[in-house]
C-alpha cells in the first residue's frame, strides 16, 4: 500500500467531506441559536432542497446553479411559513420545540414519499472530470461543491455581519430579552432565523444532490452530522461548527482509510461522547446560563 | 310468463352464486423501499403479471373450482424485524398459505421458523445459502444466486479477460457476507484469488476512503457482486471521479439498467455482468414490454424468474388439486422438471449444496454492458461457460 | 432567555400534593382488569398478537414515563429496550443460563448501563442531553451490528426460545400474553404507588422546577439519575420478553426510530398522567397494522398527531376532562 497516496487522499477527502459537513450544520446551529430548538426536520429540509433542485434540472431543464438558488427560495418561504403555522407556540420551549420538529420531520419525509416513491433518483453531475495534484486526485464534482459552499458561507458572513436584519439575528442569538428590549421584532426574527437556517440546508441538498443521489431517505445522514458538528463545537457557535466539521471530515476520511467504515463511525461517537462529558458546551460553545 | 321469468330469473340467481368466485389471497413480503426496492417492486410486479394471467383466463383452476387470485403485498423495508410483523399479520389475520419474497436474507432467515411451522410455501430472493436446507421444506428460491454463478463467470473472466487483480467491496449484512465468502471461494479456484475485500454499511453513500483503499492496491477490477443497484452506481461513479480506469465485474443480481441510470453509460462501459435472461428472446422481450408498459420503468432482472416462479406455483396447486393443503402443493412443486418458462427450460436443483431441490436451475448467459446495453458473450449452466 | 422545561405547559400550578390525595377511582382499576382480562377471550390470534405488543408498550413506555417526570428526554429508549434484549438473549442461548436468571442479567445490564451512562452525561440539561442520548443510541445499534460474531450482525439471532416460567414454557400466544398483562399492570400501579411517595414526589418536583427543588434539598441529578436507571431497566425487561415473544432480534428493532414512537406514545397519550403510557400505546400500537398498505399515510398520521397534540392537548389525552376524572388526577 502507498502511504503517501492513502494519507493524501484520504485528508484532501476529509477537507472536502468537511466542508460539505460545515453547510449542513450551519443553517442548524442558526436555527438553535435563534430559537433554541434542536431541529429535528434539519435533514428533511436538505432532502427538500435535493429533491427542488432535481426537479429544477431533470423536469425544467434549468441550469445548475439557477436550480440551486430556486432550492434555497423556495425553502426560505416554506421554512418562514411552517415556522409560524407550526413553530410558533414552542418558541424558546426546548423540549416541546423539539419534539414538534420530531413529527414535522416525520410529516415532511412522508409526503415526499407519497409525491416521489421511495427510488432513489440521479442527477447528472454539476461538473465531470477530475483535477490532479500530484498522485491525488479531486474530483470536479465535489469540488464545485466546496467553491460553492465557500461563497454561500461568506454571503451569510457579510449578512450577519453588516445587514440590518443579519445583526438583528445575531443579537437575538445573543440575548433575546435585550435584543427585544432594543426594539428589535422577535415576531420577525423567529421566522427569519428558521427560514435562513432551513435555507442553508436545502442548499446544502441541491450541491449535494448530483454528487450522492436524491431520494426521501437521505435527511438522516446530514442531520446526524449536523448535529455531532454542532454539539462538538458548541450549539449557537459558528466558529466552533467551522472547526469542527473539519475535524469531523478529517477524522472520518483517515478513519475509513486506514481502519473500516464501522469502526470510524464508532470512534467518532465514543469521541463525540467523550468530549461533552468533558466540555459540555463543545469546543467553542458559551457557557448556558 | 311472470311465472316463468321468475323461474329464470331463480336459475339465473343460482347460476349467479355458483359461479360466484372464491379468492386465492398470495401474500408478499418484499422491499418496497429503501435499498432493494427495485428488486422488490420488480417481485411484485412478477406476481402481479401472474395473477392478471390467471385471472385473465376467469380465474386459476384448481380441483374443479376457478379461484380469483389476489396479491397481498407488504414493504418490510428489507428489515427482519418489519418481515417479521408483515408475516404475523399475513398468516394469522389475511390467512394466507403463499408467500412470495422476502427480498433479503436477513429477513428471510428471521421469518422461516414462522413460515416453516405455520407450513406456508415461500420463493424468496434471498441470496444466502443458510435459507435453503432439508429442514425448511416450505422454502423455494425461483432465482440463480452468486453460489451457481460465481465459479463459471470468474472462470470465465480469468480465462477469457485475462484480468488477475480484483478488489471487491461488500455490504456488512447478511447477503454482502455470504457472498464474500462465495466470491472468496470462487475466485481462489479459478486461480486469482481477491486483491482486497472491503465492507460497508447498507446506507453508505461516500465510497471514496474504500475505493482509495482498492485503489492503492492497484486492483483491475472492481467486483461489485450483489450490492444492490443504486448504490452499486454510486460506486462506479465515484470510482470514475477518482480516476479508476478500470472493469467492473457484478457477480450478483441484475442491476444494469439502475446502474446505468445512477453512474453514466460511460462510466460503466465494460462492465461485466451476468443475465437470467436472453434480453433477445422474444417471450422476455414481450415481457419486458407489457412491464414497461403498465409501470412505465424498466423490467428488473429479477422480475422475470419471479413470474416464472408464480406461474409454477399455480401449476403445482393445479396439479395437486387443492389450494389449501401446502404439502401436497409443495410435491406437486418439486417434482416440476423443465417447466416452458420465459428464462428458457426450468428444474430444481440443489440437493448436492443445500441438502433440498429447492433451487431453481436455468441457463444464464454472462455479457459486457456496451453503450449502456447488455451485450451477451457466453451461454452458460452452473457446469461452466462457453 | 428563559428556558422552559417540558412542564411550562404541563403543570404551572400544582404545589405541594395533599396528604391525602384522592386515590384512583376503584372504576379505572376495574376498566383496567377488564381491559387487561378481554384479549383472552379473542379468537383470532392477530388480535392477542396485537394486545401483547400493547403490554409490552405500555412496559416500556412507562420507563421513559419516569425519566421524563424528572424533565429530561431520552431519545435512546430503544437502546436499552435492545441491551435487555441481547444480553438476556447471548446469556440463555449462548452460556445455557435458565430464563429468569438471564432475565434478570439483561435488566441489570440495562441498568447498569444507564447508570454509567446517566453519571456521566445527565449533568446537561435538556437538548444537549437528548442529543448525547441520540448519540448513545446510534452507537449501540452499531456495536450490535459490528460485532457480528457474537451478535450476528445484520442477520441478527433467531430461534430465540420462547420464556418460560417455573418449568411452564409460555409458547402459546395467550400463555404469553398473561405474563405480559401482568406486567403491564404492574408497571401503572408502579407508577401510581411510586408517585405517592416522597420520593416520587421528588421527582415531580425537580422536573416541575429544578431550581427550586435543588434550593429545598433534592438532589436534581441525583433524582434523574435514579429514574433514568430504573426507567431503563424497565426498557430491559420490556426487551427481555420482546424478545422472547418475536423469537428473533436484531439491531434495526432498536433504532432511533423506535425511540422516537416511545416518545409520540408517551406524549400523545400524556407525560404526566399514569394512564399516559397506557393510552398512548393503546393507541399508536396497533396503527401500524391498520396502515399496513399505506406506510407514509400512518406516519404522516403520527407527525401530525404529534404536533396537534404538543399544541392542543400539550398533556397528552389523558387530560381530557372524562379521562381525568376516571383516572382522578389533577394534571
Amino acid at each position: 500500500m502507498d502511504i503517501s497516496f492513502l494519507l493524501g487522499q484520504a485528508l484532501t477527502n476529509g477537507l472536502i467531506i468537511g466542508l460539505l459537513y460545515l453547510l449542513m450544520a450551519i443553517g442548524f446551529t442558526l436555527v438553535f441559536g435563534v430559537m433554541r430548538i434542536a431541529n429535528f426536520a434539519h435533514g428533511e429540509f436538505y432532502m427538500l432542497g435535493a429533491f427542488i433542485a432535481f426537479i429544477c434540472v431533470t423536469q425544467w431543464g434549468l441550469p445548475y446553479m439557477l436550480s440551486v438558488l430556486v432550492a434555497f427560495v423556495l425553502t426560505l418561504l416554506l421554512g418562514w411559513l411552517l415556522e409560524i403555522v407550526i413553530l410558533k407556540p414552542f418558541r424558546g420551549d426546548e423540549l416541546n420545540g423539539l419534539i414538534a420538529t420530531l413529527g414535522l420531520g416525520m410529516v415532511i419525509q412522508n409526503v415526499a414519499l407519497m409525491v416521489f416513491g421511495p427510488d432513489p433518483q440521479s442527477m447528472p453531475p454539476a461538473a465531470e472530470g477530475v483535477v490532479t495534484l500530484g498522485k491525488i486526485v479531486m474530483p470536479l464534482s465535489r469540488l464545485y461543491v466546496v467553491a460553492f459552499s465557500a461563497v454561500v458561507l461568506v454571503a451569510l458572513y457579510v449578512f450577519l455581519m453588516h445587514s440590518k436584519a443579519g445583526r438583528a439575528l445575531r443579537a437575538v442569538v445573543q440575548d433575546m430579552e435585550i435584543a427585544s428590549s432594543y426594539g428589535i421584532r422577535s415576531s420577525a426574527a423567529y421566522p427569519l432565523g428558521f427560514a435562513l437556517g432551513v435555507a442553508l440546508a436545502a442548499i446544502a441538498g441541491a450541491l449535494m444532490a448530483p454528487v450522492f443521489s436524491v431520494s426521501p431517505f437521505i435527511g438522516g445522514a446530514p442531520l446526524f452530522k449536523a448535529f455531532i458538528v454542532v454539539v462538538l463545537g458548541g450549539l449557537g457557535s459558528i466558529g466552533g461548527a467551522v472547526l469542527a466539521s473539519l475535524l469531523l471530515g478529517i477524522s472520518e476520511s483517515l478513519g475509513s482509510t486506514f481502519f473500516d467504515g464501522s469502526t470510524a463511525d464508532m470512534l467518532i461517537f465514543a469521541l463525540v461522547i467523550l468530549v461533552l462529558v468533558i466540555r459540555p458546551t463543545g469546543l467553542l460553545g458559551r457557557a448556558e446560563h | 310468463m311472470i311465472k316463468q321469468s321468475l323461474v329464470l330469473a331463480g336459475l339465473l340467481a343460482l347460476a349467479g352464486t355458483a359461479g360466484a368466485q372464491e379468492t386465492l389471497k398470495i401474500g408478499a413480503v418484499l422491499a418496497l423501499s429503501g435499498p432493494g426496492a427495485a428488486w422488490g417492486q420488480g417481485m411484485q410486479y412478477a406476481a402481479q403479471f401472474a395473477a392478471d394471467d390467471v385471472n385473465a383466463k376467469g380465474g386459476l383452476e384448481v380441483g374443479g373450482k376457478k379461484y380469483k387470485v389476489e396479491i397481498i403485498a407488504y414493504d418490510d423495508k428489507y428489515q427482519a424485524n418489519e418481515a417479521m410483523t408483515a408475516v404475523n399479520r399475513l398468516i394469522f389475520d389475511d390467512k394466507v398459505k403463499y408467500i412470495i419474497g422476502p427480498t433479503g436474507s436477513a429477513p428471510a432467515l428471521a421469518i422461516q421458523p414462522v413460515t416453516e411451522k405455520n407450513k406456508v410455501i415461500i420463493m424468496t430472493l434471498a441470496f444466502t445459502a443458510k435459507a435453503m436446507g432439508a429442514d425448511k421444506p416450505y422454502t423455494f428460491r425461483p432465482v440463480l444466486t452468486t453460489v451457481e454463478t460465481a465459479g463459471p463467470q470468474v472462470a470465465w473472466i480469468s480465462n477469457t479477460l485475462g484480468i488477475k487483480k480484483v478488489g471487491g467491496l461488500f455490504v456488512s449484512d447478511e447477503s454482502g457476507q455470504q457472498q464474500h465468502e462465495w466470491l472468496t471461494k470462487a475466485y481462489s479456484d479459478a486461480g486469482i484469488p481477491l486483491a482486497a475485500s472491503e465492507f460497508f454499511d447498507r446506507d453508505r453513500v461516500d465510497m471514496m476512503p474504500l475505493i482509495t483503499r482498492l485503489m492503492a492496491k492497484g486492483v483491475e477490477a472492481i467486483e461489485l457482486n450483489g450490492i444492490s443497484p443504486t448504490t452499486a452506481g454510486l460506486i462506479a461513479k465515484q470510482a470514475r471521479e477518482l480516476g479508476f480506469k478500470g472493469r467492473f465485474i457484478r457477480s450478483g443480481g441484475p442491476a444494469t439498467a439502475e446502474i446505468v441510470n445512477v453512474a453514466g453509460a460511460k462510466a460503466v462501459e465494460g462492465m461485466i455482468v451476468y443475465t437470467q435472461f436472453d434480453p433477445d428472446d422474444p417471450q422476455v422481450k414481450a415481457y419486458a414490454k407489457r412491464y414497461n408498459d403498465k409501470y412505465r420503468k424498466p423490467m428488473n432482472g429479477f422480475s422475470p424468474s419471479f413470474y416464472d416462479g408464480t406461474h409454477m406455483l399455480f401449476q403445482a396447486m393445479a396439479k395437486a388439486g387443492t389450494v389449501t393443503d401446502t404439502d401436497q402443493v409443495r410435491a406437486a412443486l418439486e417434482s416440476i422438471k423443465d417447466y416452458p418458462g420465459i428464462l428458457g427450460n426450468t428444474s430444481w436443483t440443489g440437493q448436492q449444496m443445500y441438502g433440498i431441490n429447492h433451487q431453481v436451475d436455468t441457463p444464464f448467459y454472462l455479457s459486457e454492458v456496451v453503450a449502456g446495453k447488455e451485450v451477451i458473450r457466453a451461454r452458460c449452466t452452473t457446469a461452466g461457460c462457453q | 432567555m428563559t428556558r422552559h422545561s417540558i412542564f411550562t405547559h404541563a403543570n404551572p400550578t400544582t404545589g405541594k400534593k395533599d396528604g391525602k390525595s384522592p386515590g384512583v377511582p376503584v372504576l379505572a382499576w376495574l376498566l383496567l382488569a377488564a381491559l387487561a382480562v378481554a384479549p383472552l377471550g379473542f379468537s383470532s390470534a392477530f388480535y392477542v398478537h396485537l394486545a401483547i405488543l400493547i403490554c409490552l408498550n405500555i412496559f416500556i413506555v412507562s420507563g421513559l414515563a419516569l425519566l421524563t417526570r424528572t424533565g429530561q428526554l431520552s431519545l435512546c429508549h430503544a437502546a436499552f429496550v435492545g441491551i435487555g434484549a441481547y444480553v438476556s438473549v447471548l446469556a440463555q442461548m449462548r452460556l445455557g443460563i435458565p430464563f429468569l436468571a438471564a432475565a434478570a442479567l439483561g435488566t441489570i445490564a440495562a441498568s447498569l448501563v444507564a447508570y454509567l451512562l446517566g453519571s456521566a452525561i445527565l449533568r446537561l440539561r435538556g437538548v444537549y442531553f437528548v442529543l448525547i442520548t441520540f448519540a448513545f443510541g446510534e452507537l449501540f445499534r452499531l456495536l450490535m451490528l459490528d460485532a457480528a460474531s457474537v451478535t450476528g450482525g445484520a442477520n441478527g439471532i433467531a430461534r430465540i426460545p420462547a420464556a418460560s416460567l417455573l418449568g411452564v414454557a409460555l409458547d402459546t400466544r395467550k400463555a404469553f400474553y398473561c405474563l405480559a398483562a401482568v406486567l403491564a399492570v404492574a408497571s401503572i400501579a408502579f407508577l401510581v404507588a411510586f408517585f405517592r411517595t416522597p420520593k416520587g414526589h421528588a421527582l415531580n418536583a425537580v422536573g416541575e422546577n429544578p431550581g427550586l427543588a435543588e434550593s429545598s434539598g433534592i438532589s436534581v441529578r441525583k433524582s434523574q439519575l435514579f429514574a433514568f436507571t430504573v426507567g431503563s431497566g424497565m426498557a430491559g425487561l420490556g426487551g427481555v420478553l420482546l424478545s422472547r415473544y418475536v423469537g428473533y432480534i436484531s439491531p434495526e428493532s432498536f433504532s432511533a426510530q423506535v425511540s422516537i414512537a416511545a416518545i409520540i406514545m408517551l406524549v400523545v397519550g400524556g407525560r404526566m398522567s399514569i394512564a399516559g403510557p397506557l393510552i398512548g400505546a393503546l393507541i399508536m400500537t396497533p396503527l401500524p397494522e391498520l396502515f399496513r398498505g399505506a406506510v407514509q399515510s400512518q406516519n404522516i398520521f403520527y407527525g401530525v398527531s404529534l404536533i396537534l397534540i404538543l399544541r392542543f392537548l400539550p398533556k397528552g389525552i389523558a387530560s381530557l376532562s372524562v379521562l381525568r376524572r376516571l383516572t382522578g388526577e389533577r394534571l
